[in-house]
């Protein structure tokens, strides 16, 4: 078996729907069913615990490919898994009379955390070799046992709290900050708090929506600022838990860390290629040397990100403007 | 284990953030000299678990000593007979299992110094942060309990051994992702086992190509296909969790059983083992030189 040797597959991508879902029996509601996100919240506001999601599936493979292509045996397999908790789970779905590929996958509530990845896989036997894999679905799905709104792409999570009199010990430490970021508090987002006792008012106009022109200039720098600040510690803590191959390459890593990475590295390290910044990041971080002269590179990465620059020129034309419109 | 100092440790399990780690883990902690819990990193704690059986210390404390006491002088051996008797008396769900808090709340408060003991290195003197709070596979009890949650066969605790016969290939196993499919699980660690009965020399290096060349070799086959597993039955083991309230602490000198959630099928493993063994045969061996291990004796 020479599983290294290239062999044909597929070369359309294949299409896989979530149906419909049921919990415990009961259907989930469709407005938590999003297909163009590609993504399913399993959270029930107002209903508790729950054992058992049983996922309803679809998929179009292209048929006429699957007829005459050099495979035999093609089985349309549903994969169910999860990271954080080592699950894979899978389920065959068989061929209905009307061309597409169904069946259904469940998901055991104490067997999944946060979110679960559904995928489909177009498994066949090539040239003699069983069980290659010869298609896939384009984007996986996503399930989120937390979230009561399907949304693929979870922003920084804002949580405002009084500092000094917060439920998260650790936050009292900080009761003189406006904010602060935490990337390690859970793993699967960074998250800001917003202290709403350390510059009073200033929650008040970051939620707001309208006001004079001074504040409008406020709340955008302030929020590219805290912005920045946020950008700068996914940097760091993605760039800190890099996990190594046995050769000592560092491996891209999961979660929000990787479009951190992949977002910020052709500017903290222009010109090279990702593995290569991977790499070299990890060298500089770990030796220390030129790790200092890195901290510019990064802030500058962090700043184009947040618009600093922008947000900044737009503010000081405003205060201009004021100044010279005053009697 | 004498020369650590003693541990005030609390009667029921709870949960301890991340940044509580960050925060409160000091060098005097990671060195072994003291493990005083300042009431601050008590305030930290997110909160404490119900007091249901299956969450008091006690039975993880007896173990923990009973463990450092058994294997003076040789600590690597403890996870062996660690891994089993820690997932057997910390009954719980994966979900339950993958929250880092626990792991967190138990390297912390209940008992560092079993971290310092089992992962103190030879040369820097101190237990490193990974070790207290870190990824499933070096979190010093995350590390034994999911072992045990992914090698066993059922309630059949035995292939658990021969996954820790090389400390120093236990990671590269344990991280991959291919080995959530239980046969594939299973397969390496029936390789594993030949290597230590055989003796091979530079057996670890072996097991880290083999880890290697499956994962590649995963990337274009699909083992479930290959070597279809049988369902895992999740209510046998929410019975196991419950049977938890009047279950005896687990035997010392013979296996405990596991969760009677089902055994992985025979004939898919008897299907990948070949295959993985051609696989080792075919890859590259390559001989690592010992950095400072944290693991070894």
């Amino acid at each position: 078996m020479r599983p290294f040797l290239s062999y044909p597959r597929i070369p359309d991508t294949v299409e896989l729907e979530i149906v419909s879902v049921s919990v415990d029996g009961r259907d989930l509601p469709y407005s938590q069913i999003s297909r163009t996100e590609k993504t399913v919240a399993l959270h029930q506001t107002g209903r508790g615990d729950w054992d058992l999601a049983t996922l309803h599936l679809k998929a179009v493979l292209p048929d006429q490919e699957i007829a005459d292509g050099p495979w035999s045996d093609v089985v349309c397999l549903a994969v169910l898994s999860e990271n954080s908790t080592n699950v894979r789970s899978t389920a065959r779905l068989a061929k209905g009379r009307d061309g597409t590929w169904q069946g259904k996958i469940e998901l055991v509530r104490g067997r999944h955390l946060r979110r679960a990845v559904l995928s489909l896989a177009v498994v066949g036997e090539v040239n003699g070799v069983p069980g290659r894999a010869i298609g896939k679905s384009e984007a996986p799905w996503y399930l989120d046992l937390k979230e009561s709104t399907p949304r693929r792409q979870r922003e920084i999570k804002i949580v405002e709290a009084d500092f000094r009199e917060a439920s998260e010990e650790w936050l009292r430490g900080f009761k003189d900050s406006a904010w602060v970021v935490a990337t390690v508090e859970d793993p699967e987002i960074p998250i800001v708090y917003l202290n709403t006792s350390g510059v009073e008012g200033l929650v008040e106009v970051l939620n707001g929506t309208s006001g004079s022109a001074a504040e409008k200039v406020l709340r955008d720098t302030t929020t590219s600022q805290i912005a920045q600040d946020a950008w700068i510690a996914m940097f760091h803590t993605a760039v800190s838990n890099l996990d190594q191959d046995d050769d000592g390459t560092p491996i891209m890593p999961t979660g929000w860390q990787e479009p951190v990475l992949k977002m910020m590295l052709p500017d903290v390290l222009p010109g090279r290629q990702l593995t290569d910044a991977l790499r070299e990041i990890n060298e500089c971080r770990t030796s220390g040397a030129g790790w200092a002269e890195l901290q510019t590179n990064i802030q500058f990465a962090a700043g184009k990100r947040s618009q600093i620059a922008k947000k900044l020129t737009g503010a000081v034309r405003t205060v201009d403007r004021e100044e010279r419109s005053e009697p | 284990m004498s020369e650590l100092p003693a541990v005030d440790f609390p009667a029921v399990l709870g949960l301890l953030p991340d940044t509580a780690v960050t925060k409160h883990l000091s060098h005097a902690v990671q060195a072994g000299k003291d493990f005083f819990v300042p009431s601050a990193l008590r305030r930290a704690v997110d909160a404490e678990f119900e007091d249901q059986p299956r969450w008091h210390v006690g039975p993880v404390r007896v173990l923990v000593d009973e463990a450092m006491d058994r294997f003076e002088g040789r600590r690597s051996k403890a996870d062996v007979w660690l891994a089993p008797r820690l997932h057997a008396t910390l009954r719980m769900t994966r979900a339950e299992a993958a929250d880092s808090r626990l792991w967190n709340y138990l390297a912390m408060l209940v008992a560092p110094d079993y971290v310092v003991w089992r992962h103190r290195g030879s040369k820097s003197g101190i237990a490193k942060t990974s070790r207290f709070s870190g990824r499933h596979d070096l979190q010093a009890f995350a590390r034994l309990w999911w072992s045990a949650e992914l090698f066993r066969d059922g309630s059949d605790y035995r292939p658990v051994e021969p996954f820790w016969a090389y400390q120093d290939a236990v990671n590269s196993i344990m991280r991959l992702e291919i080995i959530d499919h239980r046969p594939t699980a299973a397969a390496m660690v029936r390789i594993v086992e030949r290597l230590a009965n055989e003796g091979v020399p530079n057996a670890s290096d072996h097991v880290n190509g083999l880890s290697k060349a499956v994962n590649a070799a995963g990337s274009t086959l699909v083992f479930d296909v290959i070597a279809p597993d049988s369902p895992v039955d999740h209510d046998a083991r929410l019975d196991w969790i419950a049977e938890s309230a009047h279950a005896a602490e687990v035997p010392w000198d013979r296996l405990p059983d596991g969760p009677d959630d089902g055994a992985v099928d025979k004939r898919a493993v008897d299907v990948l083992v070949p295959m993985f063994e051609k696989l080792l045969a075919e890859a590259p061996l390559r001989v690592r030189s010992k950095k400072d291990a944290d693991d070894d004796d």
